[in-house]
């Protein structure tokens, strides 16, 4: 089995009366960023926290590299880089004491300093990348250079897989950027990526295929195009003159659609948008919003069987 | 210093020994400047004397005498505050080692290394055994010099033996602490546990020699390991060294195996 894949099979977590994940399988081939989908507690943290050996499964197992990660974490670790989901630090060290540490517990043994040499040298260019002072204690860092520690962290080490939980969690656009040019360098060495997000937005950026997770279970697994043609956009156009529902009920696609008086509002799958500015330019416009909706709303929508042509997956 | 978890645990705690060091250093220096108005007041003796013998048995250990520098030292800090600090320092240390990491959400991070639960868990009883040590020795050196400008006459092998057993009772409740910090994850439960049977396990060893039913029971009591042979007196009892490391190494594997089957909280 290659170094970095990731294999799930039939993969279970239950606290106590809660079934947080039921029955996940999956894999995750190497070279390719795989987009994990959810709502806050669809159980996201929960799959990337077995996929680390912190949680032992009910039932199923987890498999990096085809190693087993609650029975051989040691091992599994070797192959990974991770970026938990509330990147705590210790506030009291600095970054590069941190980099320090970890470089120190990932090369035991012989060739430790050199090994040791090499990661301080890429976390300094990471660190200058991601525009971050490795000098400065991590309890005075803000939220999203706390982040930007905990990516260092995980990429100055050379891992044939990246397991990251909301990574860009307060990242500004710019270092967005560069984090995502950071992921593609990574796949293009054959590196393998499994990144969770509630938002829609940044795993369309990234990612090659997508699960889409909720209450547990795994809904869909789909390539990012088509699940990008489903992503609902909430269009409000406000009019120069009153009109009418019947006007764009009947475009294919749009939903929920209100008029009040000049305004409408209505929600439209990104496929549906051609068809839908047509009709809108059939009037006198006065102003005109388009946004992507909420991956929630988008969800509900994929959920509720509205979208013809997806693969189910559970 | 931050090689390994060892190093970094001793890292982190570097000002707060130091503290613990001076606080003791001072500590053992009051006592000491009290030393000559007690030796001049032969009615000290005689007020311990006529204590309840309960309450003797309790504070100040049996066969008290305040009229020696190591007899006054027995009552006044041994059988009493000089545990008391000992085990405040050791329970910490032994429950935030991995509860404590937990809490503050970095043991997802440690862990995510490849370092095994286990070696967490030895790392952090070694840390906590040795930050004792060092308190256990900050003591010895405070009591055998500071003695020794108030004429306390205190013999420095005794002192150093009784150190030695005082360390050794803080790492029992130490790696109780980290036992259930690692078996539970919690912070307060892992204070708590260790601070109930401790306050057991000095009533039973001061109580045992008045109350038929705990006699039995006193020798299982670390107190009794500590000090039931008198160390200021007489040095080191094997019998006691060997139980309270026996004992610590039964907790400590408790410890690495409850932290090796549960889930990490995050």
């Amino acid at each position: 089995m290659d170094r970095a894949s990731l294999r799930l099979t039939g993969l279970s977590k239950r606290f106590g009366e809660t079934q947080a994940l039921s029955d996940v399988s999956l894999e995750v081939r190497p070279g390719e960023v795989f987009g994990y989908l959810g709502p806050n507690g669809a159980g996201k943290t929960t799959t990337i926290r077995l996929v680390m050996g912190m949680l032992r499964p009910t039932a199923g197992r987890a498999e990096v590299g085809g190693l087993d990660c609650w029975r051989d974490p040691v091992a599994t670790h070797r192959l990974v880089g991770y970026v938990p989901g509330d990147a705590a630090t210790y506030p009291r060290l600095t970054g590069r004491q941190h980099v320090d540490y970890f470089a120190n517990l990932r090369h035991a043994g012989a060739g430790r300093r050199a090994a040791v040499a090499e990661q301080q040298a890429r976390a300094g260019t990471l660190a200058e990348r991601l525009d971050l002072d490795l000098h400065r204690r991590a309890g005075t860092l803000s939220r999203g250079n706390r982040q930007k520690l905990a990516l260092v962290l995980a990429l100055m080490t050379p891992r044939p897989m990246l397991v990251l939980d909301e990574p860009s969690t307060g990242l500004d656009p710019l270092v967005q950027q560069e984090f995502h040019a950071l992921l593609r360098e990574h796949t293009a060495q054959g590196g393998t990526v499994l990144l969770s997000s509630h938002v829609l937005g940044e795993v369309q950026r990234v990612a090659d295929r997508i699960g889409v997770l909720r209450q547990g279970r795994l809904m869909a697994v789909e390539e990012l195009k088509v699940l990008a043609a489903h992503s609902l956009h909430r269009v409000r156009a406000t009019f120069l003159d009153d009109v009418r529902p019947a006007d764009f009920e009947q475009v294919p696609g749009v939903r929920d659609v209100r008029v009040d008086g000049r305004v409408l509002t209505c929600n439209a799958p990104q496929h549906a948008l051609d068809a839908l500015l047509k009709r809108v330019a059939q009037h006198g416009v006065d102003d005109f919003e388009c946004a992507e909706a909420d991956l929630e709303e988008t969800f509900l929508a994929f959920y509720a069987g509205d979208f013809e042509g997806s693969s189910r997956a559970a | 210093m931050l090689r390994d978890v060892l190093g970094k645990t001793l890292f982190d705690q570097r000002r707060s020994l130091l503290g613990w060091s001076l606080a003791l250093v001072l500590l053992v220096a009051m006592y000491v400047a009290i030393w000559p108005s007690v030796r001049d007041q032969p009615s000290m003796s005689d007020f311990l004397d006529q204590m309840p013998e309960a309450f003797r048995s309790l504070f100040a250990a049996t066969g008290a005498d305040m009229s020696t520098g190591a007899g006054y030292l027995q009552v006044e800090l041994l059988s009493f505050m000089g545990p008391i600090i000992v085990l405040i320092y050791a329970v910490g240390s032994g429950s935030s080692a991995v509860a404590g990491e937990e809490e503050r959400r970095t043991m997802d991070t440690l862990l995510a290394n490849p370092v095994s639960r286990t070696r967490v868990v030895l790392h952090k009883a070694a840390a906590m055994a040795l930050g004792t040590a060092l308190l256990g020795a900050v003591l010895a050196a405070a009591l055998v010099l500071e003695g020794r400008l108030a004429d306390m006459g205190l013999p420095t092998g005794n002192v150093v033996a009784a150190m030695l057993h005082l360390t050794l009772l803080g790492v029992v409740f130490g790696s109780l602490a980290l036992a259930v910090s690692a078996a539970t994850g919690s912070v307060a439960l892992s204070r708590a546990v260790p601070v109930v049977v401790a306050v057991v396990a000095y009533l039973v060893n001061g109580l045992a020699p008045m109350v038929d039913w705990l006699r039995p029971l006193q020798k299982g009591s670390p107190f009794f390991q500590y000090a039931g042979h008198d160390p200021l007196h007489h040095g080191l009892d094997a019998a006691s060294l060997a139980v309270a490391v026996a004992t610590t190494v039964v907790l400590v594997a408790a410890a690495v195996w409850g932290f090796r089957r549960r889930d990490v909280h995050g």
